[in-house]
């Protein structure tokens, strides 16, 4: 059930007007919210609802030890054990047969050639966001940032809840939990922000990055060979476009969604092309997935205090992570591994100039965004092979047949949202807020009648929900 | 005769006002008090006499009472949704299309088969109307934009279309 459909429109008037007429009696409306989610989730596949359960109550059993340890050691021995079974499931749903195919190939270089166990395992859907999200919750109770969960329903929920349960973003229990403390309070600005998100997100997906890949990214990516410079270029500054598009709009409509329920979720995208370094665009783009890295990996490792050397090791580590966390082939550990490089690059630099300003803002915004445009061409292929054709391809000046005077406005509208004022759509809900409510409620059909205008036939799935 | 030693001073500066033999006219007077003058002040916002119907309405119509907390949730819960009320009916009249693709993607059976026929039914009456027009045109214009091309020329279709 993909957020821009008829169905999930059907199924959250329902859940709104549910869990609206329960807000007397927060027990139930968070056990309807969490059956709801579970329903939400087995319209994939129900046999993974189970996995949710098991993660949840696993994470939830680990945090109460922790709470009731008065041990140091065995408080350690708990958090550790949490983790690694957090990381167990995510390991084999995700990465069982990338290792074992890495293995075999392995033992064939050495002679050994061995069958291994292949299963082919489904991936379920949003497995890598709530396992996150598992470990987080573990880790903040050791660390004493956040307090255990009231109970186990609330647990389930902070895992399940429909809005971020498939593609994020990753919200932290400190974040969540104390908000299950009560039934939530509405306010004009909370609904009127949720309203525009959903709308805006709408737009974004529907009609600029379904356009974007179906008349050009696809057809590019798919037989690179096929096509000459000036495709490909557009191709790879549409794929910066359509990923941003399509998984802030997720973010946006997941946040829309979430508010319209009386929940508040982190901002997730913060005009990421507008970055002038690319530690600049990590605080931008996929900010929960970003600082959880930061919080739960770099920072572990020893960050930066252990000198310049140390900390350029720790970002190369943290970065080939967060690309494998985004799925099991070598091209996203080499995505990663682009990023990192880059990072360590930038604070070497920094540290020879000391902190000079050498570089301008503009000519550091162009560098980034092309080094994260050459990023996503490893980010979109399959394999290295069609990677290096796209490579090769830049090189390649002949006729174009792909761009389009359209194609080209929607990158270049795409790019210019990057130009907006930084809090747009919390200015324009400041304004509305106070808009009688069929006023509002017409311009919101307006809007998304604009998008069902302009939208192609169907909606593919977001970018993110493989991960 | 003898010479004066000293020269005679002819300003004398050290000669004192002879004391008046009659009592002072007036009592000395007590400080000004304070100005209440208000800088800031506009002449507009001085108080005005009270329309008498709107003060008979007052007393038979008190305000209410500001709301608390929960009334103000309450409010801003209703305010929303109204409005989604009306979006959706906004959508249910004019977008009756996507109601109608929906319909057609599901299993077959009597809810699908009504829900199909409605939406067909009144796809078709604000067809008649004319009031798909605006959306139409627009939708029109979306496409022949997608087809345009950098020499001046035309694809034959939309992939879409």
């Amino acid at each position: 059930m993909l957020f821009p459909t008829l169905a999930f429109a059907v199924f959250f008037l329902f859940v709104y007007l549910v869990s609206w007429s329960l807000d007397r009696e927060n027990g139930r409306r968070k056990l309807f919210l969490l059956l709801a989610s579970w329903f939400f989730y087995a319209q994939w596949d129900w046999r993974f609802v189970g996995l949710l359960i098991v993660s949840a109550v696993l994470n939830w059993g680990v945090a109460a030890l922790i709470v009731r340890s008065d041990r140091a050691g065995r408080r350690k021995l708990w958090v550790g054990l949490g983790v690694a079974a957090n990381l167990l499931i995510l390991g084999f749903f995700k990465y069982y047969g990338f290792f074992v195919e890495q293995a075999v190939d392995l033992l064939a270089q050495f002679g050994w050639e061995r069958d291994l166990p292949l299963l082919q395992v489904v991936l379920p859907v949003g497995i890598s966001f709530f396992t996150f999200q598992g470990i987080s919750y573990v880790v903040d109770v050791y660390r004493g940032k956040t307090a255990p969960a009231e109970s186990l329903l609330d647990v389930m929920l902070l895992m399940s809840f429909f809005p971020h349960l498939v593609a994020g973003p990753i919200v932290r229990a400190s974040d969540l939990l104390p908000q299950f403390a009560r039934v939530p309070r509405l306010t004009r600005e909370m609904a009127t922000h949720g309203l525009l998100l959903i709308v805006w997100g709408l737009f974004k997906k529907a009609v600029i990055a379904s356009e974007l890949a179906t008349r050009l990214v696809d057809p590019v990516s798919f037989d690179p060979a096929a096509y000459g410079a000036i495709d490909i270029a557009a191709a790879v500054y549409a794929y910066a476009v359509q990923i941003y598009c399509d998984f802030s709009a997720y973010s946006d409509m997941a946040i829309g969604v979430a508010a319209l329920l009386g929940y508040s979720f982190p901002r997730n995208f913060d005009q990421p092309y507008r970055a002038a370094s690319m530690q600049a665009f990590w605080r931008r783009w996929h900010i929960s997935l970003s600082s959880w890295l930061r919080d739960y990996l770099y920072v572990p490792l020893g960050g930066g205090r252990k000198g310049l050397w140390s900390s350029c090791m720790n970002v190369m580590i943290t970065m080939l992570l967060g690309g494998l966390w985004h799925g099991a082939a070598w091209t996203f550990v080499a995505w990663g591994a682009l990023h990192g490089g880059a990072q360590v690059v930038e604070r070497l630099g920094r540290a020879l100039v000391k902190d000079r300003k050498v570089v301008p803002t503009w000519l550091g915004v162009l560098i980034t965004f092309h080094v994260v445009c050459l990023g996503w061409i490893l980010f979109r292929a399959e394999t290295f092979d069609l990677a290096m054709q796209m490579l090769v391809g830049l090189g390649r000046f002949e006729g174009f047949s792909l761009l389009t005077p359209f194609v080209l406005a929607l990158i270049v509208g795409g790019l210019a949202m990057h130009g907006l004022p930084p809090r747009a759509v919390e200015g324009l809900a400041e304004r509305l807020k106070t808009a009688p409510s069929p006023t509002l409620g017409i311009l919101i059909g307006l809007a998304i009648l604009l998008v069902e205008a302009m939208r192609p036939e169907g909606v593919a799935p977001f970018i993110y929900f493989q991960f | 005769m003898s010479e004066p030693t000293d020269p005679i001073d002819p300003f004398p500066t050290r000669a004192q006002p002879p004391v008046s033999p009659f009592p002072p006219l007036e009592e000395p007077t007590a400080a000004d008090p304070p100005s209440d003058w208000i800088d800031a002040a506009d002449a507009h916002d001085l108080p005005t006499r009270e329309n008498a119907l709107v003060a008979l309405g007052r007393f038979a119509f008190p305000p209410a009472p500001p709301l608390d907390e929960e009334g103000e949730a309450a409010r801003a819960r209703r305010w929303t949704s109204q409005t989604v009320l009306v979006a959706c009916v906004f959508l249910m009249i004019f977008n009756a299309g996507s109601v109608q693709n929906w319909a057609r993607q599901q299993p077959p059976g009597w809810t699908q088969s009504t829900i199909d026929r409605l939406a067909t039914v009144w796809v078709e009456q604000l067809a008649l109307l004319g009031a798909d027009q605006p959306v139409e045109g627009l939708r029109q214009l979306w496409r022949e934009a997608q087809t345009l091309r950098f020499d001046g020329g035309r694809d034959k279709a939309a992939p879409d279309a």
